[in-house]
């Protein structure tokens, strides 16, 4: 097959294509199971293979992609007639950075493949978990355990030729009660990155019963608490809704394609101009920023992105200085272009696509935050005069510039003179990106940092759902309004 | 083609009954097409034909699925997902209540929404229709961005419990195009959803444009003080709300897991304004209906609202057999809602903007990024985009930075209603994620609400 793949590279290249690249797909399953009040609402298995093509021609791009692989020359005909096409609508035409050509390989560290385990352990695995959350005042319980795995030949005109295998985990588990006034409240977990591997071996029956418990106590303590007040408090950030602060409003913020207009058809663009890096203030000096692809053990680590990039750890905020973005090949060399100046050296290895069918795009790696000298949560608690403790993504809206959020989270702990006072309810916060990170007043140190995993990360159009992570500390902002 | 599908399907159920399996086979075939401009250039031009089929074996109250992409030619394949369906199924749990695998009394067949021109425009058409719609808007500050999405869908059913087949074709389009300037940085947009080639007009988008641009070219933005306003809601921002409301209000299922605003007890009494009138109408075609649902129901018009008052939950079979309750013919993948027209005459924005008015008007056309603080409450909170507009009680118009809603479905479509126009318009709703599922909501053009509080106002885009 890749012979065939290579010779159909070369035909379109001698057509006139300056550039070609193909993903195929020898095999991508995922399995998906999922418990609800004891009920196995979902146990299904998926598989899928194919090829997905992308040509450039006359600095325009076609993509084209197909299960049915029988007729390669075909798909390839259909990307270079989508580039052909599309040339006639070029305003700057399309270049890619410099790259180096290499032939390698990346497997993702799993210790026991998940697609190798009984699907009656993993019912067995639920079920357990079901009985532990079966508790009083939960009205639902959920558990679901998702398990990817993906194949991918990486095949350029350049010389590249890559392939990876990757494997994936994701289990989670949630209750959810209903207070006296029929209104319903959640809480959930899904575990951090344990170790170095991320295979069947994550999913560790001990370390879920014991949040089982957590979750079910914690989720009792919210049915009969007060409503979270309105009011200016400092907010202390728990790693289970920072990393989602920190994906929407410094990820998202940072995707050179939405910097440069590309996504403003739909997902919206970003605050961040280009004249900003190197000058704009994000945040405190506290605030150290970086995309890591090399962290060890996390889906935003991948080993070389689909434009055959290897992959990089780059800071996105010095000190609280924007220098960074979340870059591929194409944007990097319009960024620079339309700068006039060199912001970008080279590619910062972030191009990927979700499937053989999509088009890679501009996506999150691992976006981290340094972990600080503020010490640990309880410092931070001790240092706090009125704040709250927040934690559990409940719901989260972000400005269409992702200049300004909402949101909601399961649970709130009210700190005043730093001791911990009272947990409540109906817990949220808001405010304007660049203020809130400005106002970042304590970030935690090691103890606190953890690797949030996320399983679907949306973007694009035709829609893709990715897997990344964010390692990030626990973090205090102050003057931050709540409740509302 | 048709043929050949069922007659895949009846294969495939031969193979099953052979195995003595119970199987449900969904199959769903795409042809999909996407143009994507931005900074003024096509950014993207793809093409995706993909066949993907559900086989979900049943053992008693056991139920275990395998779906795969995959192709007709590849019918071996296919039948290793009856295998491995079957095997998986032996090592499920069973459900707490028996699921029903519907039998289908006889076959069914619909393509009245299906238009062989649209599923089948070419890459010209498509880029001549953008080149018309925005003919002469386009400057060195101020960029296109935008989709022409279109293709066709087919859905088709079988199952070991009888012979009878169930296919459904549909062609659709969903145009999209933003204007925007690329340093000042606000956007407008123009919608259109298209079920045949005819109704795809580009001089309607163009007038909308126009008519915007007009105005964001001229007016310098200002931020909006907080408070309550009267706010009009076009049919993106319309039709984003009811979607809304389709997953937290009248959902059975989730009513039951206590995701809703509604309870059971509110069946028969007034939820919402007299003025609200929500159907799921399958008779409409510019919704893309399912006019039977995946178990074969018939489906045409099902009353959810009626002058405020509420009707019926909505259920689909696997809820229905979970909570005893009655499936209403919502065993779907999307529903077609029609938001009944008022009696306010005014069915464009030129027309609004010149309505005579006492007080102050806030017009948000499209929310952006909704989601839902507080199921129980309804309350949901989003930001207003593309094109929002502050029309002055004394004929003024100011162009505002964006601002934050945070509401009550209750509170939006409760007695605050003022006035819905009499007009209506499609609001395609389709998402691209996974499978191709072409939706839209049927919303007056037009809805104005008094009284509602805005959370947050932006001082820059």
């Amino acid at each position: 097959m890749q012979k065939q793949l290579q010779e159909q590279i070369e035909r379109l290249k001698k057509a006139g294509a300056t550039y070609v690249d193909v993903r195929w797909y020898p095999v991508e399953e995922s399995n998906y199971l999922m418990m609800w009040n004891g009920n196995l609402k979902s146990a299904t298995s998926s598989r899928e293979s194919g090829v997905g093509i992308r040509a450039l021609y006359k600095g325009a791009w076609g993509f084209s992609a197909s299960s049915d692989v029988s007729n390669v020359g075909a798909l390839f005909d259909k990307a270079f007639d989508n580039a052909r096409v599309a040339a006639e609508r070029v305003t700057f035409p399309v270049r890619l950075a410099e790259k180096e050509s290499v032939r390698a390989s990346f497997v993702s560290p799993n210790r026991i493949d998940p697609f190798a385990v009984a699907l009656a352990d993993k019912i067995s695995f639920l079920k357990k978990l079901d009985e532990k959350m079966d508790q009083p005042g939960v009205a639902q319980r959920v558990g679901e355990l998702i398990f990817m795995r993906k194949q991918i030949i990486y095949i350029d005109s350049e010389g590249s030729e890559i392939e990876k295998n990757l494997i994936e985990v994701f289990p989670s588990i949630q209750v959810m009660g209903v207070d006296a006034k029929g209104e319903s409240h959640s809480r959930k977990f899904s575990p951090s990155r344990m170790g170095d591997t991320r295979g069947w071996e994550t999913v560790n029956l001990q370390m879920f019963t014991e949040n089982a418990e957590r979750i079910v106590r914690e989720m009792n303590e919210v049915l009969v608490a007060e409503e979270c007040p309105k009011e200016d408090r400092s907010v202390i950030l728990l790693p289970g809704i920072m990393y989602l602060q920190t994906h929407e409003t410094i990820g998202h913020a940072l995707e050179l394609d939405r910097i440069l207009g590309y996504e403003l058809g739909f997902a919206g663009g970003s605050f961040v101009t280009l004249n900003d890096f190197g000058s704009l203030r994000y945040g405190s000096t506290k605030l150290t920023a970086r995309a890591d692809a090399t962290l060890p053990n996390s889906p935003g680590s991948f080993g070389y992105d689909d434009d055959g990039v290897a992959a990089q750890d780059n800071l996105l905020i010095d000190k609280g200085i924007l220098v960074g973005a979340i870059t591929g090949r194409q944007m990097v060399e319009e960024a620079n272009a339309r700068a006039r100046k060199q912001i970008f050296n080279g590619s910062g290895g972030a191009n990927r696509a979700t499937a053989f069918y999509r088009v890679p795009i501009e996506r999150m790696t691992n976006i981290n935050i340094d972990p600080g000298n503020d010490g640990s949560l309880d410092d931070i608690v001790k240092n706090t005069e009125k704040g709250i403790i927040l934690d559990g993504d409940k719901s989260w809206s972000i400005g269409s510039n992702r200049e300004q959020f909402h949101f909601a989270t399961d649970i709130g702990w009210l700190v005043d003179n730093g001791q911990v006072t009272r947990v409540v309810k109906n817990s949220t916060y808001k405010g304007e990106t660049v203020k809130f990170y400005n106002s970042l007043s304590a970030v935690g140190d090691k103890s606190t940092w953890e690797v949030r995993y996320v399983d679907n990360c949306g973007k694009g159009q035709p829609n893709q759902i990715m897997q990344l992570g964010h390692g990030i500390p626990v973090c205090r902002f102050d003057n931050v309004r709540i409740g509302e | 083609m048709k043929d050949k599908i069922l007659q895949t399907l009846r294969d495939l159920r031969a193979y099953a009954l052979s195995k003595n399996v119970e199987v449900e086979f969904f199959y769903h075939e795409e042809d999909s097409y996407l143009m994507r401009f931005a900074n003024s250039a096509i950014s993207l031009n793809t093409n995706e034909h993909l066949i993907r089929l559900d086989i979900t074996a049943y053992e008693d109250r056991k139920r275990a699925s395998y779906s795969l992409i995959t192709d007709l030619q590849k019918l071996e394949e296919m039948k290793q997902g009856v295998d491995i369906a079957a095997e998986m199924v032996k090592h499920a749990m069973p459900l707490s209540y028996q699921p029903t695998v519907p039998t289908f009394a006889e076959s069914f067949a619909d393509e009245s929404a299906f238009d062989s021109t649209l599923a089948i425009i070419s890459n010209e058409e498509r880029l001549a229709y953008f080149n018309e719609a925005v003919k002469g808007l386009e400057t060195d500050d101020i960029k296109l961005s935008g989709i022409f999405s279109c293709g066709s869908n087919v859905v088709a059913q079988i199952n070991t419990h009888s012979e009878h087949t169930q296919y459904f074709k549909t062609s659709d389009a969903q145009v999209s195009i933003v204007l925007s300037h690329s340093t000042l940085k606000w956007e407008v947009i123009a919608e259109q959803s298209a079920q045949k080639k005819a109704d795809l007009d580009p001089s309607a988008l163009y007038r909308d444009l126009s008519f915007l641009l007009d105005r964001y070219q001229h007016d310098a933005p200002q931020q909006i003080p907080l408070g309550k306003y009267n706010i009009v809601f076009g049919p993106a921002a319309s039709g984003d709300l009811l979607n809304m409301m389709n997953w937290i209000g009248f959902s059975g299922g989730s009513m039951k897991r206590g995701f809703s605003f509604i309870s059971e007890d509110q069946v028969g009494t007034k939820v919402f304004s007299d003025k609200f009138n929500l159907t799921d109408d399958a008779t409409n075609l510019d919704t893309f209906p399912f006019q039977r649902d995946l178990t074969g129901m018939k489906r045409t018009k099902f009353p959810i609202f009626e002058n405020g008052v509420f009707k019926s939950f909505t259920w689909d079979q696997d809820d229905a057999d979970e909570f005893e309750a009655k499936p209403t013919g919502h065993t779907v993948m999307h529903k077609s809602l029609v938001l009944g027209g008022g009696e306010k005459n005014v069915s464009t924005l030129e027309e609004l903007v010149n309505l005579p008015r006492e007080n102050d008007i806030l017009y948000i056309p499209f929310l952006h990024y909704m989601n839902i603080v507080n199921p129980s409450k309804g309350l949901v909170t989003a930001s207003s985009r593309f094109g929002a507009l502050l029309l002055k009680k004394d004929g003024s118009v100011v162009v505002p930075y964006n601002v934050r809603v945070t509401q009550s479905l209750l509170d939006i479509f409760g007695d605050k209603v003022a006035w819905m126009s009499k007009s209506q318009t499609i609001n395609n709703t389709s998402q691209s994620y996974g499978a191709r599922n072409p939706t839209a909501i049927i919303v007056p053009t037009f809805i104005k609400v008094d009284d509602l509080e805005i959370s947050h106002s932006n001082s820059s885009y």
